[in-house]
């Protein structure tokens, strides 16, 4: 059950790194928080702890609900064009993806030990997320690319720690996700804002803004 | 409690002793001196700021040269660095001030940079802070670690202390900080990079190769004459006293470079007399320099200028301030029998008892060493000459000097104490000598016990070889009496010859303010004979209306500074380059920024995959 989800996981982290619009970056995004609450919803069915109920549901709430929502809205409302302004083509940057699951299963291998095969893929899982979201907020123009890598990498770090190291403290995962949820906020505030002012949400023509 | 801390944190032998003392006897006549000194120049409110900052300032010190753990030395260090450089920068009306200030803080920024990484190298092999652990694994410590530590010292001290090449701050920070300060700058702090050297070289470090010593002799004599032959040319009179303080930080250097040198070479008792010599100069240097920088602020609180060319005929109008800097002068000059004779003289013996002491390459070395030291006493002499003269004799060359009023009492009873003390150490010098032996003796973890130094016995010379001997009272009443024979001869012959007539007239008749005799003509054969490192030049312009008719002539003339201009031009054009260079990776593009954090990782983890 669990290679499933670590599937599909990396299935929608691939769906997200050839996405050329926004709606199917964020539809991606959708899924894979999707399969994250499954695997820390069936966590939680096995060891039946409320903490782990309680933070499968504010998984599903927040990013499988409320920031697909809120980002669907602000692309509504701001008339801006679907394109997410590619610096790499689809096929390059799926080149790039493979690339960067080979680096990170090396990596995890290393890190980890060869005996323990379970945990190296999820290790190396995690941080393929991480370095997808990253790369997205590179090689993506418009500024919604940079908040889902932003949010990506966040998936990415949860998953690391939930399924590595059995989850991290309450308060800590809980002042995650408000960590989160407020930022999405402010950043999706900031697109509106930037549109107003440039009528584009092209980060990468904000370069005259320096000193 | 208070005591647990005090023996685990501050170390009280007679070295940290010898410091504290130098301290407080410089800033309290300074203290004193600023009631008179920052009347009337700022609101009650600055005041208040300059006292906060003096105590501070004086606190630092004090704790610098009585802490005992590395990592709070250089805490203090800092906090001295940075209140000093808030005190340069206290005269903010000025944009000199700042300026000064920047290069300061830069430099003693970079000083501190080279402390830094050679307490780090200290503690790689004591795991630990303390002076005491420390010491015990210097000991184990391989001799490369050893001389690149030292080399790190060198320059983090050397910085602080104005060795030439690094002195570039000493001239432009001291005269621009008020004077009471520029005298505990002076006097003091410079003393304190001395003190870390002292203590962190000789005390943890040890000792342990004799081209140590012989770099801080070549070091030593390059400062002492460079810093001479500058203060000489100079024309700002505290400025004149900065470079001057450059000159005599060498010769400090010369008794505690030689001692490291006589250290190495076995020779314990000529190593003790030398860094005595050193050290005796270092409190001599504090109360006439000190004393210097007090009557110089009073001359720029009654004039309002520090140009020697603008001043000259004070000692009409300041009479008392006048007696005071004269007796500085005189004893930075080394005269006897005042307290800087004893000192140099004292160098000067050790260098030629150690030359004595040894053969070949050695002897020829510390004879040049002590030939150059000669010079650069003589040069002194002649500078202050210039600085007395020209400020305090003549006629008054500008209104500035014309107006000028005796300075208040608080002002003169500063000056007067720093005085009694330049008197005081030359007269009293025996019992000093043998009071400083012992601090010498504690700082070289030397044995004295079988040793002699009364130098009003002729026992010196059964352990040194030569016999010396000096007696300051006696030089002081023979010169004495010679001068009252003198000056009663003088009126029993001369009377009815006496004419008396314009001040430095010279049979003119119409000498006025204009064509009186000034320092930069003063100073002209020194910078004709020292023309290959002073590389004067000048500029001359005349407009004729004919042939025979010159309408206006200008002349100009100036030297070059040859380590601002070849050594700190060249480097700061190259930094200035190299950062615009660096300004490409900043093109303000968030993709790049986000590439390089991206690319790092990656690069971190294929490192990883290979290693």
């Amino acid at each position: 059950m669990q290679f499933i989800i670590l599937f599909t996981v990396l299935v929608s982290t691939y769906l997200m790194i050839i996405a050329k619009r926004t709606p199917a970056l964020i539809r991606s995004f959708r899924y894979q928080s999707f399969c994250l609450f499954m695997a820390t919803f069936i966590i939680a069915l096995h060891e039946h702890g409320l903490v782990l109920y309680i933070i499968a549901a504010l998984l599903f709430i927040l990013k499988v609900v409320f920031i697909p929502h809120l980002l669907y809205r602000i692309i509504k409302k701001i008339k801006a064009s679907e394109d997410l302004g590619l610096f790499i083509n689809p096929q390059l940057s799926l080149l790039w993806a493979l690339g960067f699951t080979y680096l990170s299963w090396v990596f995890s291998a290393r890190l980890i030990g060869p005996d323990n095969e379970v945990k190296v893929i999820m290790l190396s899982v995690a941080f393929f997320m991480v370095l997808t979201g990253v790369f997205l907020m590179i090689f993506r123009m418009t500024a919604f690319a940079q908040i889902i890598g932003l949010l990506v990498m966040e998936n990415g770090i949860f998953l690391l720690a939930s399924m590595v190291s059995g989850g991290m403290p309450f308060f800590v995962e809980i002042a995650i996700f408000f960590d989160v949820f407020v930022s999405v906020l402010i950043m999706g505030s900031f697109v509106y804002k930037i549109n107003k002012f440039f009528t584009h949400i092209d980060v990468n023509k904000l370069s005259r803004l320096r000193g | 409690m208070l005591d647990t801390l005090l023996k685990q944190f501050f170390i009280f032998d007679s070295l940290s002793l010898f410091f504290l003392g130098v301290i407080f006897i410089i800033s309290l006549p300074s203290a004193i001196y600023s009631l008179g000194y920052l009347k009337g120049e700022c609101s009650f409110r600055k005041i208040i700021l300059s006292w906060t900052l003096l105590v501070l300032f004086v606190l630092s010190m004090a704790i610098i040269v009585t802490i005992s753990n590395v990592f709070l030395f250089l805490v203090a260090w800092e906090i001295m660095s940075l209140v000093s450089y808030f005190l340069v920068v206290f005269d903010t009306t000025h944009e000199k001030s700042i300026q000064a200030g920047t290069i300061y803080i830069i430099m003693t920024h970079i000083g501190t940079a080279f402390l830094v990484a050679a307490f780090m190298m200290m503690y790689k092999y004591a795991h630990s802070f303390d002076f005491v652990v420390i010491k015990n694994a210097c000991l184990a410590m391989p001799a490369p670690v050893k001389d690149s530590i030292f080399l790190m010292l060198l320059v983090g001290f050397g910085t602080k202390a104005g060795i030439v090449p690094l002195h570039i701050w000493l001239p432009y920070a001291h005269p621009q900080a008020p004077s009471h300060i520029s005298s505990i700058m002076s006097g003091v702090m410079i003393k304190t990079a001395i003190y870390g050297i002292i203590r962190f070289v000789i005390c943890l470090l040890g000792v342990n190769s004799s081209w140590w010593g012989v770099l801080i002799l070549i070091l030593a004599v390059i400062t002492c004459l460079v810093g001479v032959i500058y203060a000489l040319m100079e024309r700002d009179l505290k400025r004149l006293l900065a470079y001057s303080s450059v000159e005599n930080v060498g010769i400090i250097l010369l008794g505690l470079g030689l001692s490291m040198l006589l250290l190495s070479l076995n020779m314990s008792y000529l190593a003790v007399f030398s860094l005595m010599a050193g050290l005796y100069h270092l409190i001599n240097h504090a109360i006439f320099k000190g004393l210097l920088f007090l009557g110089a602020g009073s001359v720029y609180k009654a004039t309002g200028t520090r140009d020697i060319e603008k001043l000259g005929g004070l000692i009409k109008r300041m009479p008392q301030s006048a007696v005071y800097f004269l007796i500085g002068s005189m004893a930075i000059s080394a005269l006897p029998p005042l307290n800087g004779f004893v000192s140099e003289w004292l160098t000067l013996q050790a260098f030629f008892l150690s030359a004595f002491n040894s053969a070949g390459g050695t002897r020829l070395f510390l004879g040049i060493c002590a030939s150059l030291f000669a010079l650069t006493s003589g040069l002194a002499a002649a500078c202050f000459v210039k600085a007395f003269g020209m400020v305090f004799l003549g006629l008054p060359r500008s209104h500035y000097a014309e107006n000028a009023k005796e300075v208040p009492l608080s002002m003169k009873s500063g000056m007067f104490f720093l005085s009694l003390l330049v008197v005081v150490f030359g007269l009293a010098a025996a019992g000093i000598i043998k009071l400083l032996v012992k601090v010498s003796a504690v700082a070289m973890n030397i044995d004295i016990g079988s040793m002699s130094f009364s130098l009003n016995n002729f026992t010196l010379p059964a352990q040194a070889g030569q016999s010396i001997y000096l007696s300051v009272p006696m030089l002081a009443s023979v010169l004495l009496v010679t001068g009252l024979l003198g000056f009663v001869a003088y009126l029993l012959f001369n009377k009815g010859k006496l004419v008396i007539y314009n001040t430095w007239d010279c049979g003119y008749y119409k000498l006025g303010p204009r064509n009186e005799y000034t320092g930069t003509a003063f100073s002209k054969p020194f910078r004709i004979a020292f023309s290959f490192f002073l590389l004067p030049y000048r500029k001359t312009q005349k407009v004729r209306e004919s042939f025979y008719h010159i309408k206006s002539f200008a002349y100009e003339t100036r030297t070059t500074f040859v380590f601002k201009k070849y050594v700190y031009g060249p480097l700061v054009v190259f930094i200035l380059r190299s950062a615009k260079f660096m300004r490409r990776i900043q093109p303000g593009s968030i993709h790049l920024y986000l590439a390089y954090i991206f690319s790092t990782l990656l690069l971190l983890i294929i490192f990883m995959y290979k290693f």
